[in-house]
């Protein structure tokens, strides 16, 4: 192993591990109460309980699935739009107005609407995690398949392609890199707006969001790190293994960019 | 009509054909600008199996030219007939023509054999067939062992033989080729140079080879085609009446130097009046 790739790895590691031990001292050493911070070993100790007693996985897997529910429809249906558009004007003409409104606002500030509509339940939950991530797929799809080079597009015109085949095997594929990056846009939005709407959407739920405003309500602040800290893992390891597809799926533009030529 | 004139059956392209130029003018309409004239009434034959290399100052339209000869521009007015000189049998423009780009244009998610293959994808060949099909053209054009490798996994001159290959795989009568080798380092340039002469002297293809070199023009040409700055026009033809099969040692030849002298004088005037102008937004 190179002295870099060993930097590589343990200057991270290294670097939480030292934050822990100095945040594990410092609350020793100047007795800080519990409730406003606990010890790195009082929020394991919860974490533990947490997932002994089963509200840990409980919770994570509603959340984990609320994220990916959301997510499948916002990405079927917004990579589908951003393909009609480029392909069609009068489509792009429609829509444009829509997105031009709706990509702006803040997505946190339909829950109360869609809890008048919805209620609090699973319904109201994939929703609102579906429309977060619509937006930037839409976008950036539509953006990907208008970049595309021009000139690959009449170079597969001399080769003799149609336009329905300029379209798949032109058109979408060179769109691929800004598609992915829709989807990765997509899914953080997403995580954010599943989780603030879990904390919003009542005391009848379900999900990490609701663990954590139920936690803070009665003070327990060892709870509340517990689940950030699994929140922060678990948004780690999507954004990860999204970028690991990613490359799987389009390893040419990985380092060249969506711009090659 | 321009799609439609692809579907053409591939035995009725694998003919000679020759290109008759008339009266082709070109104008960009720039907004918010006076039109621009790319070309300006140009005549010109380029009989089938003669290698034609356009030669003039940048912005002169000669790259225009080759792409309203491939039906992938067309002219403001004049018209192009492609027809097989024996029968008088004429083809739309684009179905008997095939162009290697200046960029290459090659398809960066497909790999080596893919991008060859595309032409025959398109028009329905299956896979194994292709791919045989592909990889005997580049085996043709120098390169084998890279099937599989991605376009950005190759050098230059690699990548310059799988677009020539993706170009010949269609077995177009007529070969449009813009400053194919304009980017690549002059060994690389000089390797490739020699292989399309070989692949042109075993083929005899119709071939528009668009240059700024005259060193190149000299070297491939049946007969160098000079054209003036903007707005493009012909100024001289000069025939290159050097002998074939040719090979790189040419150029230290005393016809070789006495032909560029003559070709430098014409275009020494040329670049003079371009590098003058201002240049425009359009393309070359």
């Amino acid at each position: 192993m190179t002295k870099r790739r060993l930097a590589e790895i343990a200057l991270p590691a290294l670097s939480i591990i030292g934050f822990i031990a100095v945040w594990q001292i410092v609350v020793e050493v100047r007795g800080i109460p519990p409730i406003y911070l606990p010890a790195p070993s009082a929020i394991a100790v919860a974490l533990a309980q947490m997932a002994r007693d089963g509200s840990l996985w409980i919770n994570l897997a509603a959340t984990i699935s609320r994220i990916f529910a959301g997510f499948a429809v916002a990405a079927i249906c917004g990579v589908a739009l951003g393909l009609l558009m480029g392909r069609s004007r009068i489509v792009a003409q429609i829509a444009d107005p829509w997105l031009a409104a709706l990509y702006p606002l803040p997505k946190i500030s339909l829950i109360p609407l869609m809890i008048i509509w919805l209620g609090t339940g699973e319904t109201y939950n994939i929703v609102m995690s579906a429309i977060s991530a619509f937006f930037p797929i839409v976008l950036s799809t539509y953006a990907g398949v208008q970049q595309v080079d021009r000139g690959l597009v009449l170079a597969a015109r001399d080769l003799g392609a149609s336009p329905r085949q300029i379209q798949a095997k032109v058109i979408l594929p060179a769109a691929v890199p800004h598609i992915f990056n829709g989807l990765q846009l997509g899914m953080g939005v997403t995580i954010i707006l599943v989780v603030a709407a879990e904390m919003i959407g009542g005391s009848d739920q379900t999900g990490m969001g609701y663990l954590l405003i139920n936690a803070g309500q009665v003070m327990d602040t060892d709870k509340v790190f517990a689940s950030l800290v699994v929140m922060a893992v678990v948004g780690a390891v999507i954004i990860k293994l999204q970028r690991f597809i990613d490359r799987k799926a389009a390893p040419w533009a990985v380092h060249a960019g969506p711009h090659q030529d | 009509m321009l799609l439609a004139s692809r579907f053409i059956r591939s035995d009725d392209v694998r003919v000679e054909m020759d290109v008759r130029v008339e009266a082709v003018s070109k104008v960009w309409n720039v907004a918010g600008a006076s039109p621009v004239t790319a070309l300006d009434t140009v005549h010109h034959r380029f009989p089938s199996g003669r290698f034609s290399c356009l030669l003039g100052p940048s912005g002169c339209g000669k790259s225009t030219l080759a792409q309203i000869v491939g039906g992938l521009e067309t002219p403001s007015t004049g018209r192009i007939s492609i027809f097989e000189p024996a029968s008088g049998r004429s083809a739309p423009p684009g179905a008997a023509s095939i162009m290697m780009w200046q960029g290459l244009n090659l398809f960066p998610w497909r790999s080596v054999v893919d991008n060859v293959a595309f032409g025959l994808e398109v028009a329905g060949v299956g896979r194994a067939e292709r791919h045989e099909r592909a990889r005997a053209m580049l085996a043709t054009v120098g390169l084998t062992g890279f099937d599989k490798h991605l376009p950005r996994q190759l050098s230059g001159g690699m990548r310059q033989r799988v677009a020539l290959a993706r170009a010949l795989i269609m077995e177009r009568p007529i070969l449009l080729m813009d400053e194919p080798f304009a980017a690549l380092d002059a060994q690389t340039k000089i390797v490739m140079q020699e292989e399309l002469l070989r692949i042109f002297e075993a083929s005899r293809k119709t071939v528009l080879f668009v240059t700024h070199a005259i060193d190149e023009a000299i070297l491939l040409g049946d007969e160098v085609v000079v054209m003036t700055a903007r707005p493009g026009r012909i100024k001289e033809v000069i025939p290159i009446d050097l002998p074939r099969p040719r090979s790189f040692d040419l150029v230290n030849t005393k016809a070789f130097g006495a032909l560029f002298q003559r070709v430098f004088h014409l275009i020494r005037e040329e670049v003079t009046k371009a590098m003058a102008k201002p240049t425009a937004g359009a393309a070359a």
